[in-house]
């Protein structure tokens, strides 16, 4: 990967590490960086050290050393700069039960600055991202989960923010809705989002990203660009990281 | 920000299914003790009138001045329909004479000893009790449940800083209770005009202060509810935290105060008091009896070498003196025993005023006890309000007293008096129902004690201070709050 200088990445991970408070160390020196325009996909099993990742990125927890950067602002010594230029979409996206769609969608959009966003909008955001018009008006606690995970693209699309991270959000959605899913997040990046999706999905991260890292123990264990990806059997080079026969990072 | 954030924990607030329950609740209960208040307090208003009345005309009708027993009725106060405080505890009337001394009699519990089990269920008891469990029933899980529902992490992925959050909450939560709870209080108001109640300017500032000091009380219970609520992960683990603090400073720190006063300033029963002044008198005519038996021994001995008549001219020198003598010591003795009663009286209030003191400062631990005090004195209808009336009844009666011994001399009747005991009414004494009507005209009327309201500054420091520092640990709770669920 060559870096032109002129182009600082959007999202950044520099020597990322991190050691719960019971020592366990989830994340050993880790760097990585998304640019605008770029899908990443983080593969890795469980605890591999995924969630901890992006939870830097979102200054839900400290790193131990090293830096998580959006756009160059240092994520735990700005965070609420940071935030304002990043969307997240969780694993199992909860909204508020007693509103509507249409109701949640406007919070968080308020939330997130945009005020001026009318009905229209979030009737079209909506549609996007392939929710019947019939479920716009219904309360939240009427959803499924891949609604509620539409519902949640929805708001970081609103949000309109240069980064989005997604921490396995197509986990639990059936085929059909994982399909659409990774399509949205195509338009997305060709709209020219830095998106860093965190997934086990072999196949469709292979599909969509224009990066892959694969993540074992806290360590980024491989990391390769899409074209060179091409020919190789992704999930071979997976299970061979995995299980640790290769020993390097990229 | 702050607005939709405060926006958002309104309409969540007003979605949740727990709001029309509590609604109705608040609203019913206040607006039934507002109507039984007014219907209360225009019963005792009429009863008051009438016996007034009653008097009056009683009065007009004895003969003579040296008969005079004025009785006086305390007089309602329209405030007594928000805070009754003590007003049903404290008797109702006094006799006003030279026979008896001023003592309140029959009040409403005794009278209706029903009202005394159940007490009676005013404003103040309304919010004290039952708005600080609503309170807390709807900040509980104001942080930590939102933690658990996963709204927390989506929500703090938004350039929020975290004390706007949090004052958000506790502003939602406030407006979103105080806001319905206006309704039945201004229908309370209208009730007030409707019946005609004799509101003074003085009146609706009371109840300004009454509503002002409720919401510094509400606010506490409030912002104490997500404190609780950041300072846990789990809302089951916080709602437990809540009802245990709730029955903490709602129930035991008021009564545990009382009962420590209690223990630690002992006040001596009147029957105490009485036996020992029985026991000094008992005591002091002894003492006497000795000293004359000791006495009359002196004199005997000094007479015993005398012949009869000499015995008897010595008697006859000294008898007057001898007399004298022990007149003097009855007087001082009778001197003695009162002062000693007035002593022990004495006592007996600043021993039981060091206790109310005592029992006050400590109960005053939970800010329920603060607002307690807080609302009473605002309405007037608190602890002082029977010494209050005894002072200014003993004033009047010292007036009346005056008066009638003037009008006696001037009018220069006596006139026999009818003594009657009765296991109801007590004992009264006037004089046969002759020719006259006595001239009432220039008789001094007792002017009820002003209602002197106080500025309960204490305790709204206490309740300003409670809120600061429940404010200061939802902060610290929060600023370390894990968002992640
Ligand atoms: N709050 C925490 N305290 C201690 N250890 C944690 C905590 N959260 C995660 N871990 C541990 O850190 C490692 C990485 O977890 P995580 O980032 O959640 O992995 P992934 O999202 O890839 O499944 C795991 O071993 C996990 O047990
Ligand atoms: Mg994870």
């Amino acid at each position: 990967m060559e870096q032109t200088p002129a182009t600082q990445p959007m999202i950044e991970a520099l020597g990322l590490t991190k050691r719960y408070e019971d020592e366990t160390l989830a994340l050993d020196n880790v760097s990585f960086a998304v640019r605008t325009g770029q899908i990443y996909a983080m593969l890795g099993g469980n605890g591999a050290g995924k969630t901890t990742t992006i939870n830097i990125f979102l200054n839900f927890i400290d790193p131990t050393a090293g830096e998580a950067r959006i756009d160059g602002i240092v994520t735990h010594k700005e965070p609420l700069k940071a935030k304002a230029k990043v969307a997240y979409v969780s694993e199992n996206v909860m909204l508020y039960p007693n509103f509507t769609a249409i109701q949640n969608l406007d919070y968080f959009a308020r939330l997130g600055g945009k005020t001026s966003y009318t009905k229209n909008d979030y009737h079209d955001v909506l549609r996007r991202v392939g929710l019947e018009d019939e479920a716009h008006t219904k309360r939240l606690r009427s959803y499924s989960k891949g609604m509620r995970q539409k519902c949640g693209i929805a708001i970081a699309i609103l949000k309109d923010a240069p980064a989005i991270l997604l921490d396995e959000p197509t986990s639990g959605l059936d085929p059909k809705a994982g399909f659409e899913f990774l399509g949205l997040l195509t338009s997305l990046r060709d709209e020219g989002k830095a998106i860093l999706m965190s997934t086990h999905d072999i196949f469709r991260a292979k599909e969509i990203a224009d990066m892959v890292g694969i993540m074992n123990a806290g360590k980024l264990v491989m990391q390769r660009t899409q074209s060179s990806l091409a020919g190789e059997n992704l999930e071979e080079l997976y299970l061979q990281f995995m299980a640790g026969s290769v020993e390097r990072a990229a | 920000m702050f607005a939709t954030l405060l926006q958002k924990e309104l309409k969540s607030i007003l979605l949740s299914p727990k709001f029309p329950a509590t609604f109705a609740v608040c609203a019913g209960l206040l607006i039934l003790s507002i109507s039984i208040g007014i219907h209360e307090y225009q019963v005792t208003t009429r009863q008051y009138e009438t016996a007034t009345q009653m008097v009056t005309q009683e009065l007009r009708e004895q003969a003579h001045w040296s008969g005079v027993n004025n009785r006086t009725y305390r007089k309602p106060d329209p405030m007594q329909i928000f805070v009754s405080g003590v007003s049903n505890d404290i008797g109702r009337w006094s006799g006003v004479s030279q026979f008896e001394p001023v003592k309140l009699r029959h009040s409403a519990y005794s009278d209706d000893a029903i009202f005394a089990i159940f007490r009676f269920i005013d404003f103040g008891f309304i919010v004290q009790v039952i708005l600080s469990l609503f309170a807390f029933l709807f900040t509980y899980d104001a942080i930590n449940g939102e933690r658990e529902s996963g709204t927390l992490a989506l929500t703090f992925s938004h350039p929020i800083p975290r004390t706007t959050y949090l004052l958000a909450k506790i502003a939602g939560s406030w407006l979103g209770l105080v806001i319905p709870l206006l309704l039945p209080v201004t229908v309370g108001v209208l009730l007030l005009v409707l019946f005609r109640i004799p509101f003074e300017a003085s009146h609706w500032m009371k109840l300004g202060g009454l509503l002002g000091v409720s919401m510094l009380y509400f606010s506490f219970f409030v912002t104490l509810g997500v404190c609780i609520s950041s300072l846990t992960r789990r809302s089951n683990v916080s709602f437990l935290l809540c009802l245990v603090a709730w029955v903490f400073l709602i129930l035991i720190v008021p009564r545990v105060g009382v009962i420590i006063a209690g223990q630690a300033v002992p006040v001596p029963t009147v029957a105490e008091i009485e036996a020992q002044q029985d026991a000094y008198s008992k005591d002091k005519n002894e003492q006497h009896m000795k000293s004359m038996e000791a006495k009359f021994r002196d004199r005997e001995a000094l007479m015993s070498g005398m012949t009869k008549e000499q015995r008897e001219q010595y008697e006859n020198d000294h008898m007057w003196s001898w007399m004298e003598e022990n007149d003097a010591d009855q007087k001082q003795i009778t001197k003695d025993i009162e002062a000693q009663g007035v002593k022990l009286q004495e006592d007996l209030r600043n021993r039981k005023a060091l206790q109310e003191r005592l029992a006050f400062s400590l109960s005053r631990f939970s800010p329920a006890s603060a607002y307690q005090l807080a609302v009473m004195s605002i309405a007037g209808t608190d602890i002082t309000l029977k010494s209050r009336y005894e002072d200014g009844l003993r004033s009047y009666r010292t007036i009346l007293n005056a008066f009638t011994e003037k009008k006696q001399k001037e009018t220069g009747d006596v006139g026999g008096i009818r003594i009657t005991m009765d296991s109801e009414k007590g004992m009264s004494i006037s004089a046969p129902k002759e020719n006259g009507t006595l001239d009432l005209t220039d008789m001094p009327q007792f002017a009820p004690p002003a209602n002197a309201s106080v500025m309960p500054v204490t305790d709204i420091g206490i309740l300003v201070f409670a809120i600061l520092a429940a404010f200061g640990g939802a902060i610290a709770g929060f600023l370390r709050y894990d968002m992640r669920s």
